[in-house]
């Protein structure tokens, strides 16, 4: 075992996220507001997911375990096992929930995983090298799709969408209670709080940009306590959903 | 929205092909969708774009003309015939 227990609750928290906001993007395949969109976002998820799965070889190959464990790994720990935030864990059944928390989320992620290019794991460093090219595609869809949307009379439904998203959204930086270790290590080389200045900093540009009024500091900071370990409500039926098929023959091989 | 062909070239020495099309906003956005609709498993390693308004389209009549003149086509069966009655009428 390579990894200390600190790095891999790290990869852990990201590997959960990148496979909960997957999950909940593919809740739009053929619903997508046009062919075109449809397949773009469907892309986004599978990208997530592919991202997660990575990370769980990762970890599941660094203890030893046999990498057909993978999916019970993914979708049938005990729900304080998650280290996903809630951002990625909750339901967007309006679509302009969907695209901010799309934005919100990929914004954070490209920092995550630039946070990681000097990770003393050449394994983890190659990985977020990958995964960064594919997050530009996502900021560019984000910022494209966002941009345009801001200058029509469908502002008013962005804007809305930020505001109930944002004080989720904080826990993205909430941090693994390992993280001091992690610091240390050198596996990261900046906290979560420094990425989140960061993101602060480009939703903001963003926002300028788009020329929307968004208070996005008024209700920060309520979930920093919780070290991602508690799960948001509706977690215990979005993994019953997860699991519904593989439960179906628990001793089958997929 | 507007319509954009897609064409898709891979490497070496091929040419752009058509793809299909899609529709979108605007060119930029076009573009982005272009590569999940049609690149999505890296087909084409560069990418043309046209918008369908900016297509010139021929009146397909004055194409169709074209079909109806024999003399165009040969396929060298009247000369083939005239040398086979000269090969016989010199044996």
């Amino acid at each position: 075992m390579s990894l200390t227990p600190a790095a891999r609750e790290h990869l852990l928290a990201l590997a959960d996220d990148e496979h909960m906001i997957g999950a909940r993007h593919t809740n739009w395949i053929g619903l997508g507001p046009f062919l075109e969109e449809d397949l773009a976002f469907c892309s986004i998820a599978q990208d997530e997911l592919g991202h997660a799965i990575g990370m769980y070889e990762l970890l599941l190959d660094d203890a030893g375990t046999d990498r057909t464990q993978l999916d019970a790994f993914a979708l049938q720990r005990v729900a304080g096992d998650y280290r996903s935030c809630w951002l990625a864990e909750i339901e967007c059944s309006d679509w302009s929930d969907s695209l901010v928390r799309h934005w919100l989320y990929d914004r954070a992620e490209d920092l995550r995983w630039k946070a990681l290019e000097s990770c003393t794991d050449p394994v983890v460093v190659a990985f977020s090298l990958r995964a960064q090219r594919e997050e530009s595609f996502h900021l560019a869809h984000a910022e494209q799709f966002l941009s345009r949307l801001a200058s029509t009379e469908q502002s008013a439904r962005i804007v809305a969408s930020i505001n109930r998203l944002m004080p989720i959204a904080f826990g993205l930086f909430d941090s693994v209670a390992s993280e001091p270790e992690l610091l240390a290590e050198g596996f990261v080389t900046q906290s979560s709080a420094d990425i989140e200045a960061l993101w602060i900093e480009a939703i903001l540009a963003d926002l300028k940009r788009w020329d929307l009024e968004v208070d996005i500091l008024a209700g920060p900071g309520q979930f920093n306590d919780q070290r991602r370990t508690v799960r948001s409500d509706g977690f215990d039926a979005f993994q019953a959903d997860l699991v519904k098929v593989i439960e179906l023959d628990p001793i089958a091989v997929w | 929205m507007n319509t954009y062909e897609v064409f898709l070239k891979k490497p070496g020495r091929n040419e752009f092909r058509h793809a299909g099309a899609l529709d979108a906003a605007d060119p930029e956005m076009a573009v982005m969708y272009a590569r999940e609709t049609h690149n999505r498993r890296a087909e084409g390693s560069e990418m043309w774009l046209v918008d369908r308004r900016h297509v010139l389209v021929a009146d397909p009549e004055s194409m169709a003309v074209n079909g109806d003149k024999p003399h165009r086509h040969n396929d060298g069966s009247l000369v083939a015939a005239r040398r086979k009655e000269n090969r016989k009428s010199e044996a």
